[in-house]
């Protein structure tokens, strides 16, 4: 308890909590900018028929041509969260519009989105602001200099539960036994100048799959000691390039290499701003101030939930029966990052009334990439098949049944099929159970 | 706490180590042998494609002449000459239908060479007006070897009556004018596809050796999924057979529906190729090669349980399917009306395959079966 308490009295520069607002907000427009130019509003967003969207969140829906207006607020809450202008008002924008822009379709998950929405509400409630800011130059009165430590620690430690995590599902049988799926992803890329032939061997793709396992499971640790973290540094960007030019992963490498910084030292932190500063000083903190959060308590006590729920969220898995990397039941937000090479046909008959049966062709409702994600994941097949039964009902046919004919294969495995054929996916609701009409794996991939 | 945690990882890299060597052994000495996609893809331009294209040419080029022979004093002898040089230049196509990559695909040669059933209504209409617009989707079952079907074997119930067709003293001329149109229209298409093939996309086609969505390799793929699961699978037996509109036959909607007895080696033919594709059989020769067989094998592609090879599993399930073929009645319209069963079953047999093709094969080469760009993780 006393150690608790006196290591919640300890105090920290504000540098590097600044000079993280700063980069994350930069880094965030930049995604946003480089996801509009690309024309992946109106192709993911606007073009589609129908979405998947987020149990319990069907509510969030892809806004139509408003879209872009919610991007808009997106980039510019990002670009103003970076200047340090309105930040309380900016960073929940960010943190709302970025987490509605995840939410609209379920077909784009990503872990990395879901970190920046996890980020950008943690922002919320620090004084990044309190420096280096817009915020802080036109009101003078809270400018600050010292901030609690756990502020900044925060921020390394949900990091270090990305990291952790990520390497701790690595722990597998098929990802460190198997060497899947590196083992099929590497030699696509045995094209690349100079490191391409490498991947034409087997034992690259292991010594591949241990490295990353040992890095992720390591990097946290190594990271925070002084000592190491040079070297560990050098290896988080070694591993972010090498990841980035072998994986379509877009501005993750990025943000991740720049989010790392955090655990530099103060000393770093002032360095790095006093050289961006040079010619603005009026930016920097004029005296010596340390700030106290008005609601310590509160805000205390809503990050100790929101880690002992980031803590426990990731292994709900183990309340479902079955191979977690089949029925994907609690996959999603837990850091479950390029794990499997998952691909799937699903075909899907609607029977009406009079026993007539309608064999669809997806491509009628769905994009390519919707098609592909929904093939291979349950809660997706379940939504697309009351999409068409709502479908077919509007045009007069009541009482259809729907079926699906799905075949999935799994890292390397032949494929097989997913969903029990005979079972009427009309006749259950989407729910936190335990899907039982998915087809058992009958296999076992051991480890977290 | 840390030292251990060293410990233990290096110890576990020390396993890993020695688990891969241990399998290395296993495998030949040059891994890169058979990975190289750059060696995959001009056999398939050189090999494959190009001689495929400059044989379809040659009969093209033989029912083009005997088209203008007819049409110079249209008579029964020159007629037949035409079904025939039609019926084997219809065959020939169906061993290069399945390149639609590159040039083919950009533009869209199969949808103006063989979408069925042909649509007569269309085709009279184009006949009368001789300025119809045949660039735009609704004409594509006015034009092709499917048209050309109606306009040689279906516009009379004898050859006799076909001639006189095309003796018409009021209409006859702009009848053989439109058979001409389209015959002229699928050479301009066909020999500007062939010419692109021959000059720079050969070269451009073999140097874009990744797998990412722009690349060859992975367009190559994805086109030949896409044929076999939409345009032999549905087309010549989901379809007309009823399969994919809730078991109601439509035997009319089968390929040359109006030149009797031809449906059923259309498709072996059209089959076959596809197999010579897979197996990499070069097409002057019939020498098996480079191919997407060596390339699944020299990935390692096996089904874990049984042992056996990817490759194999197809080629075993493609012969399947050939038998189930040449079981069939040589129409297959008339295999429907009458028998039913049976198409059903090759279209399970087909199912299987595109499965295979489609996910097992895809996914073991780390091609996804997508056409936008968007970041994953």
């Amino acid at each position: 308890m006393m150690a608790i308490k006196r290591y919640l009295n300890k105090n920290s520069s504000i540098a590097p909590l600044a000079f993280f607002r700063i980069c994350f907000g930069l880094l965030l427009f930049i995604s946003i900018c480089r996801f509009w130019s690309r024309g992946w509003i109106e192709s993911l967003y606007i073009d589609p028929k129908f979405h998947f969207t987020f149990y319990g969140f069907d509510f969030i829906q892809p806004l139509g041509n408003y879209s872009y207006i919610l991007f808009l607020i997106c980039a510019l809450s990002a670009l103003m969260v970076a200047l340090g202008m309105y930040f309380r008002i900016s960073s929940s924008l960010l943190f709302l519009s970025f987490t509605y822009i995840e939410l609209m379709d379920k077909t784009y998950y990503l872990n990395h989105y879901y970190f920046i929405s996890l980020i950008s509400f943690l922002l919320i409630f620090t004084p990044a602001n309190r420096a280096y800011s817009i915020d802080s130059l036109r009101n003078k009165s809270i400018q600050t200099t010292q901030i609690p430590r756990w502020y900044i620690d925060a921020f390394k430690l949900m990091l270090g539960i990305l990291y952790f995590y990520a390497g701790l599902a690595k722990v597998n049988s098929d990802w460190l036994l198997n060497a899947m799926p590196l083992k099929i992803w590497l030699p696509a890329k045995n094209d690349l100048p100079i490191i391409g032939p490498l991947f034409n061997f087997e034992i690259t793709a292991y010594i591949f799959s241990w490295l990353g396992c040992v890095y992720d499971l390591s990097i946290p640790f190594l990271l925070l000691n002084k000592r190491t973290r040079p070297f560990a540094y050098i290896a988080v960007v070694v591993f972010h390039l090498l990841t980035g030019l072998l994986f379509p992963i877009g501005m993750f490498p990025a943000i991740m290499t720049v989010a790392a910084l955090v655990f530099f030292s103060e000393n770093f932190h002032h360095k790095i701003l006093d050289f961006i500063f040079k010619k603005l000083p009026q930016f920097k903190p004029e005296f010596n101030s340390l700030y106290i959060p008005k609601n310590r308590r509160i805000t205390l006590w809503m990050f100790a939930c929101f880690f002992i729920i980031q803590l426990a969220f990731p292994f709900r898995y183990l309340a479902y029966p079955g191979e977690l990397f089949w029925t994907e039941e609690g996959y999603r937000f837990s850091w479950r990052v390029m794990l499997m090479e998952k691909a799937g046909y699903a075909q899907f008959k609607v029977k009406d009334s009079s026993g007539h049966i309608t064999v669809i062709d997806n491509r009628e409702f769905l994009t390519p990439q919707q098609e592909k994600m929904m093939a291979t994941q349950a809660d997706m097949i379940l939504q697309f098949a009351h999409y068409l039964k709502q479908q077919f009902e509007q045009k007069g046919n009541s009482q259809v049944e729907i079926y699906v004919d799905s075949y999935v294969s799994l890292n390397g495995r032949l494929g097989k099929t997913f969903v029990k054929p005979d079972f009427d996916l009309t006749k259950v609701d989407e729910s936190f159970q335990h899907k039982n009409w998915i087809q058992p794996f009958n296999e076992d991939i051991k480890g977290f | 706490m840390k030292s251990a945690f060293v410990r233990l990882t290096l110890i576990l890299f020390g396993i890993s180590l020695l688990i891969s060597c241990e399998k290395d052994k296993k495998t030949t000495s040059n891994e890169g042998d058979g990975k190289d996609r750059a060696v995959l893809l001009t056999r398939y331009a050189d090999s494959l494609v190009n001689p495929a294209y400059l044989d379809f040419k040659t009969e093209f080029d033989n029912m083009k002449n005997s088209a203008n022979a007819f049409i110079a004093d249209p008579d029964i002898i020159k007629l037949q000459n035409l079904q025939e040089s039609w019926e084997n230049a219809y065959l020939n196509w169906q061993g290069t239908e399945l390149f639609d990559f590159g040039p083919a695909e950009v533009n869209t040669l199969r949808n103006f060479f063989n979408i069925y059933p042909a649509d007569v209504t269309g085709i009279l209409n184009n006949i009368s007006n001789t300025s119809a617009n045949l660039e735009v989707p609704a004409s594509y079952p006015q034009q092709g070897f499917p048209a050309l079907d109606y306009l040689l074997n279906g516009v009379g119930s004898t050859d006799t009556a076909i001639v006189q067709f095309y003796k018409d003293p009021v209409d006859g001329a702009k009848r053989q004018a439109y058979l001409i149109r389209i015959i002229d229209r699928m050479d301009l298409l066909f020999t500007s596809v062939q010419n692109e093939w021959l000059g720079a996309f050969r070269d451009d086609f073999i140097s874009k050796t990744g797998l990412d969505i722009s690349s060859s390799t992975s367009k190559m793929v994805n086109g030949l999924v896409l044929h076999y699961e939409r345009y032999i699978r549905s087309g010549k037996i989901g379809i007309p057979s009823g399969i994919l509109n809730g078991g109601i036959a439509a035997p009319e909607k089968s390929e040359s529906y109006y030149r009797k007895g031809l449906s059923k080696s259309l498709l072996l033919k059209a089959h076959n190729a596809y197999y010579d594709f897979f197996t990499g059989t070069s097409f002057n020769g019939k020498q098996a090669g480079t191919s997407l067989q060596t390339y699944l094998d020299a990935l390692g592609a096996k089904d874990n349980a049984s042992g056996k090879l990817l490759s194999n599993i197809i080629i075993e399930q493609m012969d399947l399917i050939k038998q189930k073929i040449v079981a069939l009645n040589p129409d297959i319209a008339a295999q429907i009306s009458n028998d039913p069963s049976s198409t059903n079953d090759l279209y399970n047999a087909m199912q299987t395959l595109v499965r295979l093709l489609k996910v097992d094969m895809t996914s073991a080469m780390s091609i996804t079966i997508t056409y936008t760009d968007n970041d994953g993780d």
